[in-house]
């Protein structure tokens, strides 16, 4: 069957509701109207208001009613609609949900879920394309997740749901609307995708390329490209960003010798720029030159949308930079 | 209001050990025996013993970093209580959070935010499992007049009057967001009592230094909040009579006016005197209480010195566990 990013998120919530009558969904629109991009619709029938709720626009409550509903029993997956408003309520994710378990001690488990709508999307502006994975990569304790095809997107919202870490599960835009092709028996199978493991989604010999969320396809189209031009690019999706699987991505270095990140986010202080550095501290040896971030221009996010796409790497701006590394 | 003596003599020795609790921390301090802050609740106690006592099993509690003994009203241990306080393996997080963040789960404690305020709807979350089970439990937030003035704590009023869910939110309304006074900061004199009717939440405000007219109010108020009328408001008024953190010398501040609420407004003080005059409690058995919980204190105080601290090798425990 073809199954859109964003139905895969559906169906992931849908199934551990019913798996689970401890999960539950929250956030703003996400009852009757079923989210803003229609992701949720049909829930609040099949789970009644108590599961499905709509909250008002209270993002610092809807984060700190997660943690106490969280240590008390149930399992609250909640939504922030835009990643850029996880900064309205930074403090309750960045203090509270990240450190609660570290501070109080192990007695305090927190199975809870912060889905947030993340990055660019033809036009949505400055403060409603931003991705936001680096800010909480500072921010221990906290499980980080970006999905990039609709497969991987339901396996990890369900092992999300289903630990006892708190997770912040970033959902590409872009990616809502984008099919995979996946056997019905398969996407039916109840199966998960452990947290903390990356994905080898191209294999190849040259260089290694970290890919992330939307970067993933386009890093593929810019791997089956370069192949032409006898460029063998290995492509890994971290999956989850925090705690990073550094064994898949250390390994694939150590064959390749090179290595490059590519994201959607910002360039400085971003999840390259993070990677990079781990790279070069921990595999230097390894490295025939220098590691490349290819990132999205260090601008506010333009309303302008030929320059919104000029400011995000495509496969073209990943094909430049690798060309350049030989 | 006729009390029974056995409610009155629990009250009091909640409210003797946790002045005993603060005032021990203060000393500890002063013997640089405390590795972090000690922000002493003295003079508060009241304001916890009093809403407090309307608590059954089941119920959940937001304290507050003010009065921490508060934690041990509720359930933690002594040598948890001590042991997280003095950073060891014997405290509740084996010293990895500290003094504000003492308690136990099991207890009800939902535990605490350090940025005051941030843990608003934390209670709120924790009501929502009351209800989702069914319980005629209600959970309760504390914070100081301070932190009522920050966002998250509207927000958090919000969703729970919304939701019409069980939680009480209390406001320890003791004059001082750290230096600076409450009829400077808030525009209205009950800061969370007077704004309750936004959020259409009864409320009340009681003298936080009398714990029995405390315990009345809050009574009603609580009452109120388990029957399912949704949540609700208690402030107690009281005067903080040290600095923010020991070592604040308060020279924001009317030195007199800090003398008279501490000589005139004890509540241990106060309700003692009460509970003498009625004949329900004696000077020595008081100054037996005292010494007998002291020796208690003593005897965790050293357990938890005598405690091991965490090592290097255990420092990323409780992360992704």
């Amino acid at each position: 069957m073809k199954v859109t990013f964003g139905k895969a998120i559906g169906d992931a919530l849908k199934e551990e509701m019913r798996r689970d009558d401890k999960v539950l969904m929250y956030g703003e629109d996400v009852a009757q109207f079923g989210n803003i991009f229609g992701l949720t619709r049909g829930m609040l029938d099949e789970f009644g208001p108590k599961r499905v709720r709509n909250t008002p626009i209270t993002e610092t409550a809807i984060i700190g009613s997660a943690i106490g509903a969280a240590e008390t029993g149930l399992r609250p997956c909640v939504e922030l609609m835009y990643s850029d408003f996880t900064t309205v309520c930074f403090a309750e994710i960045f203090h509270c949900v990240s450190k609660w378990r570290y501070m109080h001690g192990p007695e305090f488990k927190l199975p809870l879920v912060i889905r947030n709508a993340s990055g660019s999307s033809n036009g949505a502006g400055a403060e409603h394309s931003n991705c936001v994975e680096s800010l909480f990569m500072h921010a221990p304790g906290l499980t980080i997740v970006t999905p990039s095809c609709a497969y991987d997107a339901k396996g990890l919202l369900k092992s999300a749901i289903r630990s006892d870490n708190p997770v912040l599960f970033c959902e590409p835009k872009l990616l809502y609307q984008a099919k995979q092709e996946i056997p019905d028996d398969v996407y039916n199978s109840d199966y998960t995708i452990p947290l903390g493991l990356a994905d080898v989604k191209r294999q190849g010999t040259d260089i290694t390329l970290v890919a992330i969320g939307l970067m993933v396809p386009r890093a593929l189209e810019a791997a089956e490209k370069l192949a032409a031009e006898g460029i063998s690019v290995e492509v890994i999706d971290p999956r989850t960003i925090a705690p990073l699987d550094k064994d898949t991505i250390y390994a694939s270095i150590r064959k390749t010798h090179r290595a490059a990140i590519v994201e959607e986010g910002n360039k400085t202080s971003g999840v390259g720029a993070e990677l990079a550095a781990q790279f070069q501290e921990e595999l230097y040896d390894e490295l025939d030159g220098p590691v490349a971030r290819i990132a999205a221009l260090d601008v506010p996010m333009p309303y302008n949308i030929p320059m919104e796409h000029y400011s995000v790497p495509d496969a073209n701006n990943i094909m430049e930079t690798i060309r350049g590394m030989f | 209001m006729k009390y029974e003596n056995d409610f009155l003599l629990k009250i009091h020795k909640e409210l003797l050990e946790m002045r005993l609790l603060e005032a021990k921390m203060v000393d500890l301090y002063a013997e640089s025996r405390v590795p972090g802050h000690i922000h002493s609740g003295m003079g508060q106690e009241a304001a916890f013993v009093g809403v407090l006592a309307t608590r059954k099993p089941g119920d959940y509690f937001k304290l507050a970093h003010r009065v921490v003994s508060s934690s041990y009203l509720v359930g933690d241990p002594l040598d948890t209580f001590f042991g997280e306080i003095l950073a060891k393996k014997t405290g509740n997080s084996g010293g990895r959070g500290g003094i504000n963040h003492t308690g136990r789960l099991c207890d009800g404690v939902l535990g605490m935010s350090g940025t005051l305020g941030c843990d608003a709807a934390i209670p709120v979350g924790a009501a929502m499992t009351i209800e989702a089970e069914g319980r005629d439990n209600v959970a309760f937030f504390f914070a100081g007049d301070g932190a009522t003035n920050r966002g998250p704590v509207y927000e958090a009023m919000t969703l729970a009057a919304d939701w019409k869910l069980p939680v009480v939110f209390v406001c320890i309304n003791n004059g001082f967001g750290i230096s600076t006074p409450t009829e400077y900061s808030s525009p209205v004199p009950n800061v969370m009592a007077d704004k309750a009717a936004g959020f259409n939440m009864p409320s009340v405000v009681v003298d936080g230094t009398n714990v029995l007219e405390t315990y009345e109010g809050a009574s009603k108020i609580v009452e109120g909040v388990r029957a399912g009328n949704g949540p609700a408001v208690i402030e107690c008024k009281c005067y903080r009579w040290r600095g923010h953190f020991e070592g604040d010398q308060c020279a924001y501040r009317d030195g007199a006016v800090t003398q008279m609420n501490m000589e005139e407004k004890d509540c241990v003080k106060n309700f003692e005197k009460d509970l003498m005059d009625q004949g329900v409690l004696t000077a020595d058995q008081i100054a037996e209480m005292r010494e007998s919980f002291d020796k208690e204190m003593e005897a965790s105080i050293a357990h938890a010195e005598a405690a091991p601290e965490m090592t290097a090798d255990e420092i990323f425990d409780y992360l992704y566990v």
